[in-house]
């Protein structure tokens, strides 16, 4: 245990080392909401509400999902990079298991970035925007759980593709196209509520309703303590069954690499 | 002694898609491939005692990583058997690994933004070193390879033999019992070469670890080398002693002049690096050791 939390912490030292890094990255994200706030704001125009949902409440999805999902991008090339140029052999001379540091690393950015760009760009969004509070002190909790369950979904989503490059050439391509899907259809481009309701129930059937607007609807308070627990059930599923196809072509890849040679 | 490493007839082959020039021939490589198989390893033998350092040489493409990643659990053989210290390395992985070392030449496993002494602490966990023993280990190594100086840089500043360096007694810390070096002194200066050499031989002495190492510098395989094991072609073709080489293959003779005056003393050895030279490009044929021939 005590070797992973060290992967993550010295993730979390790395990041430290670029200053320009750092700052560009709350740059980054306070513009990203910035815009995003501006289209809506327009698109709001002097109405107090739109089907319910006042300008308020997208301000605070967009904060919560567009700032996460800037948080927890990290670099999905790092294993085909490693098996590319065949130093994946020297992860696996080491007596720790190579998906868990991967995990432990990128969540250690993921800290990082939660700290030091989502915080900060929330602070200076809450300077020209107002954002609703969370419902109470217990629905921010559970929202943070729901966040974590929200970002393993997505890491394993990425992790799966990234097992690829045991057989393509390169992944980056596929990576691209992932990360357009999860950019509209988890409603970081627009927000889950005013989706058209066909396509609302195809993404119900998905993972991608499950990484951010179930933490934002939870933090919102618009479930129910039932509704909430089968939203994070649904979560939980999600983890099982991304967990195991990733498990399985991780076991096949490393199998092929062992069997063929790096 | 005992033996630590026992290699028994272990073949690696691999599938390598032949390709023909020309446009029709790539079109047709889309839908129907041929195959050529390459043996990369073809049927070696050998075992290894505890505590001796064993060169292991040929040309480019002999086989040597090959075997060295075989040994290390990274490939499996298609035939044949590995032991290595009670384990057979590439199912017993997790196990295995903790008590050897590699060292890649080629391919750094430092941290390249943080300081050397943040991927040593890194070791530190991984490998559940006690914090007295990473402490006299690391500043045992420190101080023989001459570290003090750059310890707290971030590796992306250091030359290319302070990381090599660092890479040493980064698979070291945790006082493996056997350790694989791949070419590692590929790329270093004479002054680094011979920090390295007298490292290894130092480490060898005192804890008696085993070290297999596979070099291209004759130097090395001179100065710190014990045993030779020579491959080519995927088969071994020596395996002995350094002095057993310079006897049966040399196609020269040491000399030795006394002058008159018993002062001066000339003394001409056959030199190692001519020796294996002529093995590679087949002046010298070598019987294959122990009479154990493969007719195919």
């Amino acid at each position: 245990m005590r070797a992973y939390l060290e992967f993550a912490i010295k993730k979390f030292q790395n990041k430290m080392t670029y200053k320009l890094d750092f700052f560009m990255g709350i740059v980054n994200t306070t513009i990203t909401i910035a815009v995003y706030l501006c289209i809506y704001k327009a698109l709001y125009g002097n109405a107090t509400e739109i089907d319910g949902i006042t300008f308020q409440m997208v301000a605070t999805n967009f904060v919560i999902s567009l700032g996460l999902s800037s948080a927890f991008e990290y670099n999905e090339m790092f294993l085909q990079d490693r098996v590319k140029d065949g130093s994946i052999a020297n992860e696996f001379l080491k007596p720790v298991n190579f998906i868990f540091r991967l995990l432990s690393e990128n969540m250690g950015e993921g800290c990082f970035k939660i700290l030091f760009h989502f915080l900060p760009a929330t602070v200076f969004t809450l300077l020209y925007a107002r954002l609703c509070p969370p419902k109470s002190w217990v629905h921010f909790l559970v929202m943070l759980v729901s966040v974590l369950l929200g970002y393993l979904i997505l890491w394993l989503i990425s992790l799966i593709i990234q097992t690829w490059s045991f057989w393509l050439f390169s992944v980056w391509g596929i990576i691209t196209i992932k990360n357009v899907f999860v950019r509209i259809l988890s409603g970081t481009m627009l927000p889950m509520w005013f989706m058209p309701e066909a396509l609302k129930k195809v993404i119900a059937f998905t993972p991608f309703e499950s990484i951010y607007f179930t933490p934002v609807q939870i933090y919102l308070g618009e479930l129910s303590t039932m509704e909430i627990l089968h939203k994070m059930g649904v979560q939980l599923i999600w983890i099982g069954i991304l967990g195991c196809i990733a498990a399985f072509f991780w076991k096949k890849g490393v199998k092929k690499l062992v069997v063929q040679g790096g | 002694m005992k033996n630590i490493i026992e290699v028994d007839g272990v073949k690696k082959y691999y599938k390598i898609a032949k390709r023909e020039k020309g446009f029709f021939q790539t079109v047709k490589h889309l839908f129907h491939r041929e195959y050529e198989v390459r043996k990369a390893v073809d049927d070696i033998s050998f075992s290894i005692k505890k505590g001796e350092i064993v060169g292991f040489i040929g040309p480019n493409g002999a086989g040597k990583s090959t075997t060295i990643k075989m040994l290390s659990g990274i490939l499996y053989p298609d035939a044949g058997t590995v032991k290595v210290n009670g384990f057979i390395p590439w199912k017993q992985r997790k196990q295995y690994v903790k008590n050897i070392g590699v060292v890649f030449g080629q391919k750094s496993q430092l941290n390249w933004d943080l300081p050397l002494i943040e991927s040593f602490e890194l070791m530190r966990y991984i490998y559940r070193i006690p914090k007295k023993k990473y402490e006299e280990n690391l500043e045992k190594f420190t101080k023989l390879l001459d570290m003090e100086s750059f310890i707290n840089q971030p590796v992306r500043q250091l030359s290319l033999g302070q990381r090599m360096r660092g890479d040493i007694v980064a698979s070291l810390l945790h006082s493996p019992e056997i350790v694989f070096f791949d070419e590692p002194t590929i790329g270093l200066d004479v002054v680094a070469k011979e920090k390295i050499r007298e490292f290894i031989k130092y480490m060898n002495k005192t804890e008696q670890t085993t070290i297999i190492f596979t070099t291209h510098d004759m130097q090395d395989v001179e100065k710190v080398c014990e045993r030779l094991i020579i491959i080519d072609l995927g088969k071994k073709i020596f395996d002995g002693s350094i002095d057993e080489i310079k006897q049966k293959y040399a196609n020269s003779k040491s000399i030795e002049i006394q002058l008159e005056d018993g002062e001066k003393q000339i003394k001409m050895e056959p030199e190692i690096e001519s020796i294996i030279r002529d093995i590679y490009e087949g002046k010298v044929s070598l019987s294959t050791d122990e009479g154990k021939e493969n007719h195919s």
